[in-house]
């Protein structure tokens, strides 16, 4: 991240409720342009809701959320154009090869054929899926098929890349594989990633989110949450600030 | 347009690929084809048995096919539902115009190749058992049966969207069950009368069976095919826009 000058996502008071229950409470938070924004939080933090109202997949109870300048409210087919998604489950077409996953979901993107082939070829070339783009996707590893569903979630070229446990179930290789995948794309974009692994954040984020039912309890640069949690390192961090309520 | 055509070849492809659509779709309604057609060479003709003949065991075959179809689509849509696969979708540019169009579509091609080739399988048996049919007739019946199949199809989206992926396959097995027997599609109820044909009657499969058979005969009447064809046309179109209005429906109970 090189410059602050652009707010590409901005949330004011953003609730979600399910019932009784509430998912994300009040939250307000501003990521820059360019930026790799981590959010962190044990499970049912509201980490993945999060995401998933930024992304327009579901509807806030209340407060606003603004994403490259539109409304997640009053403007979602305009939000959809400019991001990419790449859920927690690996979601790719099992019985269409790779290269068809990448062209299918560009023809989503793109109505001309030519870009189409373009973004599908430039997609390959890098994530490096030259030896398996033939491929069917339910033949690949885990690793792969995580690969596959990152490039599938940036062939429309988004401006803000939402990654939910992009690295969730994976070996430590194919992790660390896919840290340097995570390194190359970020350049120029927007990254929101989840993680439940403190070293991932740490290796990857500009700034850092710690979310706690629902509220954020933390946001800063990792240097800036070791300091207001008064220890060394990120995972000892998030335990002194989201383990204070949890032990309650 | 050119969204719901791209999510329909996506769906043809995974189709075309699974080794049971050809199973369910083409292998099982070929196998009761001849089978059935060995049965019926086996009946004396003074029991005036008709129902396995060639010229009504085709149309019974090709309605026994399409509910195979609904099997199929039904599996499409919540195979993806229950997956991330439709989430990620939902956050792409494309609307729920173009994934319903998408289902439809591979689904509606598929049936028709697969009553063409029904139909071209029994066109050879009617010319080994020497009763040959009429290529005019077997025309006329595939078209009038492309609006069962879109009666079948909506079925299998209903299904699809508001059931489970477990749930949803048991469902269909009830409705093909249900459609063979009470389409008459293995049995006569015109003949048998009483309360069988009356309950046959009050479902669509019988008028799905029917108007395939009167067409092939090239039985153009009022009573044999068009009132049929306007029961079968009425219920495709009204189950249609069902699965249309409940997929949106769905769509944006899962975005809410």
């Amino acid at each position: 991240m090189t410059e602050r000058s652009f707010e590409m996502i901005k949330t004011t008071k953003l609730t979600k409720k399910y019932g009784t229950k509430t998912a994300v409470d009040g939250l307000g938070l501003c990521v820059y342009e360019g930026e790799l924004f981590s959010l962190l939080g044990v499970n049912g933090a509201g980490k993945t809701t999060t995401i998933r109202m930024l992304s327009c997949l579901s509807k806030p109870t209340s407060g606003e959320a603004f994403v490259g300048g539109y409304s997640v409210k009053e403007a979602p087919q305009e939000v959809k154009k400019i991001i990419g998604i790449s859920t927690q489950d690996t979601a790719v077409a099992e019985r269409l090869t790779v290269r068809e996953n990448l062209r299918f979901m560009a023809s989503l993107h793109y109505t001309d054929k030519a870009k189409i082939e373009e973004r599908t070829d430039e997609m390959i070339q890098v994530f490096r899926f030259q030896e398996v783009e033939n491929q069917l996707a339910k033949t690949l590893s885990g690793g792969w098929q995580r690969k596959l569903s990152i490039a599938m979630a940036l062939i429309g070229d988004p401006k803000v890349l939402f990654l939910d446990e992009p690295t969730l179930g994976l070996d430590v290789l194919a992790r660390r594989e896919l840290w340097k995948m995570i390194e190359r794309i970020k350049e120029h974009r927007t990254i929101i990633l989840t993680t439940h692994y403190m070293e991932e954040a740490e290796a990857l984020s500009d700034r850092i989110a710690i979310l706690q039912n629902g509220r954020l309890k933390a946001l800063g640069t990792l240097q800036e949450i070791e300091e207001k949690a008064g220890v060394k390192g990120l995972e000892n961090a998030f335990v002194a600030i989201a383990g204070k309520e949890e032990s309650l | 347009m050119k969204r719901a055509l791209a999510f329909a070849g996506r769906n043809q492809k995974e189709i075309l690929r699974d080794p049971l659509s050809y199973l369910f779709c083409l292998a099982f309604p070929l196998v009761m084809l001849v089978v059935m057609t060995v049965v019926n060479e086996s009946i004396p003709k003074e029991s005036g048995m008709t129902v396995f003949r060639i010229e009504k065991l085709a149309p019974g075959i090709a309605v026994f096919g399409q509910t195979f179809l609904m099997l199929f689509a039904c599996l499409s849509v919540s195979r993806d539902r229950a997956g991330s696969f439709l989430v990620r979708l939902y956050a792409t540019p494309a609307r729920s115009g173009d994934f319903i169009l998408g289902y439809q579509i591979p689904m509606l091609v598929l049936g028709a190749a697969q009553t063409a080739v029904l139909y071209a399988a029994s066109y050879v048996v009617s010319l080994i058992v020497k009763t040959p049919l009429k290529p005019l007739g077997l025309f006329w019946s595939f078209l009038s049966l492309q609006l069962s199949g879109i009666l079948f199809i909506s079925f299998g989206l209903i299904f699809g969207t508001l059931f489970s992926e477990k749930a949803a396959p048991g469902l269909c097995s009830i409705i093909i069950s249900l459609s063979s027997f009470l389409g008459c599609i293995w049995f006569d109820a015109e003949s048998l009368g009483g309360i069988m044909l009356k309950i046959c009657k009050a479902l669509p499969f019988f008028y799905c069976t029917k108007i395939g058979r009167s067409a092939l005969a090239l039985s153009f009447t009022k009573e044999a095919f068009w009132l049929p064809l306007l029961i079968v046309a009425s219920c495709a179109l009204v189950f249609d826009l069902a699965a249309v209005l409940i997929f949106r429906s769905r769509m944006r109970a899962d975005l809410a």
